[in-house]
């Protein structure tokens, strides 16, 4: 093959290409604002799937909830019911508005201006799950002990080995909601570049 | 018209300059994909600065190719991207088997440049002249020459060994 055969390939190519006018409107806008919304898109993936294990778990405690048969056991079902179901709708609509944040249309400054009042609200959101995840232990445990093994944690003694668990799995969510929480801070601190960028 | 039917009659117009600078610097569809949503994306978000100053084309060539490098350069994991294969799954609309050997040929020939040749040599295919070329890739005139001159030398030296 010569180079004027190259280019006379290129030639062809290129004249063909040119009759080709298929990228519609809307495959062009969704590119421009795919490269923001991909910056969410792993965190959406995992906070779903966590929101899909927690409203399991939810159904299962409310299915069993008659197994619940003190008041300050039903407190703590009630209590880790909204745990589990409140949290994650919550994170989960946050996600999706700020992963919708229509970056073409509306002003600069009213974009960003929603998208850090979002951002906030959903790293306090997380703040919020941390917290309560901690705290929640102390509820959620005795509802899943008395559901699964019919045991009272409140009125049985815990054997050591028992407290070994106890104390890992507290050390254990330390560094997974560290990390799970600097993630976030990166995503959004990226997202909130790209709109930045777009100044 | 307001800005976005400005700026995606433009994308549309000149949808084939983007199809193929972003052929040249990948050698897969998936990395092609990312690569052509990231040119659009640059190049709206310098669509504001673009002032009329000058051709249209030229711009778009710069903002496309200084986008491959970078690219190339990062050439990290693929996020979702729209699909542009859906656009131009097949390049050519009838089967010829001779064409499609053809370009087989000359994408096969164009892997075999670096960065730098790639892009100049694509813009002589373009058809640009050498000024052309200077302005979008900020290179002298006379390096240009001299640079394309390097390259048809080793795509003929390229082309003989196969």
């Amino acid at each position: 093959m010569e180079l004027e055969e190259l280019q006379s390939a290129w030639t062809q190519l290129s004249d063909e290409l040119n009759h080709q006018k298929k990228l519609t409107n809307k495959i062009i806008l969704d590119m421009t604002k795919q490269k923001y919304q991909n910056k969410f898109t792993t965190i959406t993936k995992y906070e779903s799937l966590g929101a899909f294990v927690c409203f399991a778990i939810a159904i299962f405690v409310l299915v069993n909830f008659g197994k619940l048969d003190t008041w300050y056991l039903q407190v703590c079902g009630v209590l880790t019911l909204s745990f589990l179901i409140l949290l994650p709708a919550m994170v989960l609509t946050t996600l999706r508005r700020i992963k919708n944040i229509d970056i073409l249309n509306g002003s600069y400054k009213e974009n960003l201006k929603f998208y850090l009042k979002t951002k906030n609200r959903l790293l306090k959101l997380q703040q919020i799950g941390i917290v309560i995840g901690f705290i929640g232990l102390l509820f959620i445990v005795p509802v899943t002990s008395k559901i699964i093994s019919n045991k009272n944690v409140f009125l049985t003694s815990l054997k050591k080995e028992q407290y070994v668990l106890f104390a890992i799995t507290l050390i254990a969510m330390v560094f997974f909601c560290k990390w799970a929480y600097n993630g976030y801070l990166k995503v959004t601190q990226s997202a909130q570049e790209i709109l930045q960028d777009l100044e | 018209m307001d800005k976005q039917e400005v700026f995606t009659n433009l994308i549309r117009e000149h949808q084939a300059l983007l199809y193929k600078v972003t052929s040249i610097y990948t050698d897969n569809k998936e990395d092609q994909e990312d690569l052509f949503q990231e040119v659009v994306f640059q190049l709206w978000k310098y669509f504001d600065s673009f002032r009329n100053n000058a051709k249209v084309t030229t711009w778009m060539y710069r903002v496309a190719m200084n986008t491959a490098i970078t690219f190339i350069k990062k050439k990290k994991r693929r996020p979702d991207s729209v699909p542009v294969a859906d656009v131009f799954i097949n390049q050519s609309d009838y089967k010829d088997d001779v064409y499609e050997e053809r370009l087989k040929l000359l994408y096969l020939h164009l892997q075999h440049l670096n960065t730098l040749e790639k892009g100049l040599i694509f813009l002589l295919f373009e058809g640009k002249s050498y000024k052309e070329i200077a302005q979008i890739t900020g290179l002298s005139d006379s390096n240009v020459g001299t640079k394309i001159s390097r390259i048809k030398k080793k795509l003929k030296t390229n082309m003989t060994k196969q």
